[in-house]
């Protein structure tokens, strides 16, 4: 049996002055401190989760509707055949700086035992599935600078073996004071500080026997990914695989496809921020917002991984709707 | 679709290698030992699973886990007859805490720490040149989740090789908080036992290289198969694991490895000695093997390793994998007078015991309800 072709079924953004995916094809930065996107949700279960668990619930909830699988109440699917990854490289880093800070000061007994679970790095993926009723297989992961566009992968990967029909994948970091000092290196003065990405994107993954099955659209296709030294060697593996034209880059630095103009390339940190952990699924939900108004076409998304260990790319392709 | 294990590498409080490891275990030789990196007047635990190396008493230093990675791979890669030059072979590292140590000591005490460094591609690439590297941040399931997705790899024939790796060390952070929600500090580890009172960290790294069985062992050997695994979530509570979903992921495994019940000879218990813990993994077992007689043989090392959270599921199957290979079974250490729920369980106590085993099941469970469970098998 052939491993199944994986599609885009949802998309849903967290991003502060950003509505909807769409949004994020503005060339501009995003509106500023204009909401906060983690107060797109509320109720008390709220209550002690983690920004980034919080960003990412509101950006999950949103994809999961998009590709109609949130009933009233509940899905409409089973719960084990959807499973989650998340990506994020700074989720729970305030968590673990604020628990040291308050065992210095107060020694253990200051702490509150319900920060526990946010000490262990899975801590937004388990409340998506805990919110969600998502009872599939369920991997965090925390991969540096190609860390969306790897847990993309894992996604789809999730699905051609068979183990769930759909995977709901979220890419999030939350900007505060303990990730601004780990990012500059500990020499953080806020003058100088970089910007940092504080949000969530989020995608459904579906096999598209289950989007036919359910009679819903695929809003775009996953193509090739490759995970190489740097970025020419990541976009040169996606492209031998398949070489047809790309019409849309979402991306930034050396090694790009080739023939890219101004207006055929997107980089999406330069309107939001150092992205991180996100960055790789934000680009999957622009390129699917750019498909969708096109109706054709191929979307490559990269994460240049300058300075880092790798660096990753990924195809996307128009979905043929149905 | 079966996989070989074909090298392991093993760093744990207990041994700096495989066989140390695993003859510390049939010794009935514990790590545990007071606090050697944190300042103790901070806590009432006193005790831990560390690995001994730091510079001195009461002082930390950044980056041991990657050292600890590093060491664990390179001897997988010897064990298997392969070069230290990984190029796009997948590395699947499962961690609970990444380098979050690190960043302790970066934010309290100004240490200095290269963001690069909080997952583990960059010492992988450093020291291996990989670039196919994925740090799985699965909770204390973490490295049987990748022994899981290693083997969809290699079925998917997405790569001929699947290195699976775990690796954690003690943080602060994890170590006060657990200090905060236990009403009473643990002195040791004792799974299953009426007097245990928790859980306290370990620390230590693994590594286990993967081929197809239909490909052969390459230059590296048939130290074991596995036959499946499987992965679930419980989807229920942040921290209390569920014990029908331990059942669910515990039949599904079955499913996969083409295995019944009364197949399991030898059953690796997560058994982390906490009261939530025991008391699950028991349910789930004698729901799982209820009507078989005998029971497994069952064993839990976390009673001489500590719990080495990301490390621990793999530390496990190594465990398997010389156990059924040796016929010698560590026992449980601390094991005085069992909780009522595992009445009737062939647990191996007090001293090693030996017998002929071929299937054994490794039982892996986190935070967040992560569960997995695999099936691995002696080859003759």
């Amino acid at each position: 049996m052939a491993p199944a072709d994986v599609v885009v079924s949802g998309v849903g953004v967290a991003v502060s002055g950003i509505a909807g995916p769409d949004d994020l094809l503005r060339r501009a930065p995003a509106g500023g401190d204009s909401d906060d996107p983690a107060r797109r949700l509320t109720g008390k279960g709220l209550r002690y989760k983690d920004r980034a668990t919080r960003l990412a619930l509101c950006a999950g909830r949103d994809a999961l509707a998009d590709a109609g699988l949130l009933g009233d109440p509940g899905l409409t699917v089973p719960g084990e055949t959807v499973g989650v990854v998340v990506s994020s490289n700074y989720g729970n880093v305030d968590t673990i700086c604020d628990t040291v800070s308050t065992i210095a000061a107060e020694t253990y007994v200051g702490l509150s035992p319900m920060a526990l679970p946010a000490t262990a790095s899975n801590v937004i993926a388990s409340w998506l599935a805990i919110w969600f009723r998502l009872r599939g297989a369920n991997l965090t992961m925390c991969n540096g600078s190609t860390s969306g566009l790897d847990a993309v992968n894992w996604g789809r990967l999730l699905v051609r073996a068979g183990r769930v029909d759909r995977v709901l994948v979220v890419g999030v970091e939350p900007a505060n004071d303990p990730v601004r000092h780990l990012v500059s290196g500990g020499r953080s003065n806020r003058e100088d500080d970089p910007r940092l990405f504080d949000g969530a994107a989020a995608l459904v993954l579906e096999s598209a026997a289950a989007v036919r099955d359910r009679g819903v659209e695929a809003l775009a296709e996953l193509g090739p990914y490759a995970r190489k030294a740097d970025q020419p060697a990541a976009v040169a593996a996606v492209r031998r695989t398949d070489p047809r034209p790309v019409d849309m880059w979402f991306g930034a630095g050396v090694g790009g496809p080739a023939g890219m103009t101004e207006r055929s390339s997107h980089d999406l940190t330069a309107d939001h921020g150092h992205c991180s952990g996100a960055l790789g699924v934000l680009q999957c939900v622009a390129g699917t917002a750019w498909l969708n108004g096109h109706d054709r076409g191929a979307v490559l998304a990269s994460a240049d991984g300058d300075g880092s260990d790798a660096a990753a790319a990924l195809l996307l392709t128009a979905g043929g709707g149905r | 679709m079966t996989a070989l294990v074909v090298g392991m590498g093993t760093v744990a409080s207990i041994g700096g290698n495989t066989v140390e490891f695993f003859d510390s275990l049939c010794a009935g030789y514990s790590g545990l030992a007071e606090l050697r990196g944190f300042d103790r007047s901070r806590y009432r635990a006193q005790h831990a699973y560390e690995i001994d190396d730091r510079p001195g008493p009461g002082c930390d230093e950044t980056l041991r886990a990657s050292r600890w990675l590093e060491r664990a791979v390179a001897a997988a890669l010897a064990d298997a007859g392969l070069d230290d030059d990984l190029g796009d072979i997948p590395v699947l590292i499962g961690t609970t805490l990444r380098e979050l140590r690190s960043v302790e000591l970066s934010w309290r005490d100004g240490v200095p720490f290269d963001v690069r460094d909080l997952h583990f591609g960059t010492v992988l690439r450093k020291r291996f040149g990989a670039t196919n590297t994925h740090t799985v941040a699965n909770a204390c399931s973490a490295s049987l989740y990748t022994l899981g997705l290693g083997t969809d790899l290699l079925e998917l024939g997405a790569a001929e090789t699947v290195v699976v790796a775990g690796v954690d060390t003690i943080t602060e952070s994890t170590y006060g908080l657990l200090d905060r929600c236990y009403p009473e500090a643990p002195e040791r580890v004792r799974p299953f036992d009426r007097d245990r009172r928790g859980m306290l960290q370990g620390e230590g790294a693994v590594a286990v290289v993967l081929r197809r069985e239909a490909d052969g062992p390459g230059a590296g050997h048939r130290h074991a198969r596995v036959r499946g695994v499987a992965m679930n979530c419980d989807a229920y509570h942040p921290s209390a694991p569920d014990a029908k979903s331990i059942a669910l992921v515990t039949r599904e495994a079955h499913r996969r490895a083409g295995v019944e019940p009364a197949d399991v000879d030898l059953l690796m218990l997560h058994g982390t000695g906490t009261a939530l813990n025991d008391e699950a993994e028991a349910q789930a077992v004698r729901e799982v093997f209820s009507g078989v007689a005998p029971t497994p043989y069952m064993t839990a090392i976390k009673s001489m390793t500590g719990h080495t959270a990301g490390a621990s599921g793999l530390h496990s199957l190594v465990v398997a994998v010389e156990t059924l290979r040796s016929g010698v079974i560590p026992p449980i250490l601390g094991l005085d007078n069992p909780i009522d729920e595992v009445d009737g369980f062939r647990l191996v106590r007090e001293h090693a015991e030996l017998a002929t085993l071929r299937v054994a099941q490794v039982d892996s469970f986190g935070f967040g309800g992560l569960n997995a469970v695999a099936i691995v098998e002696k080859v003759s």
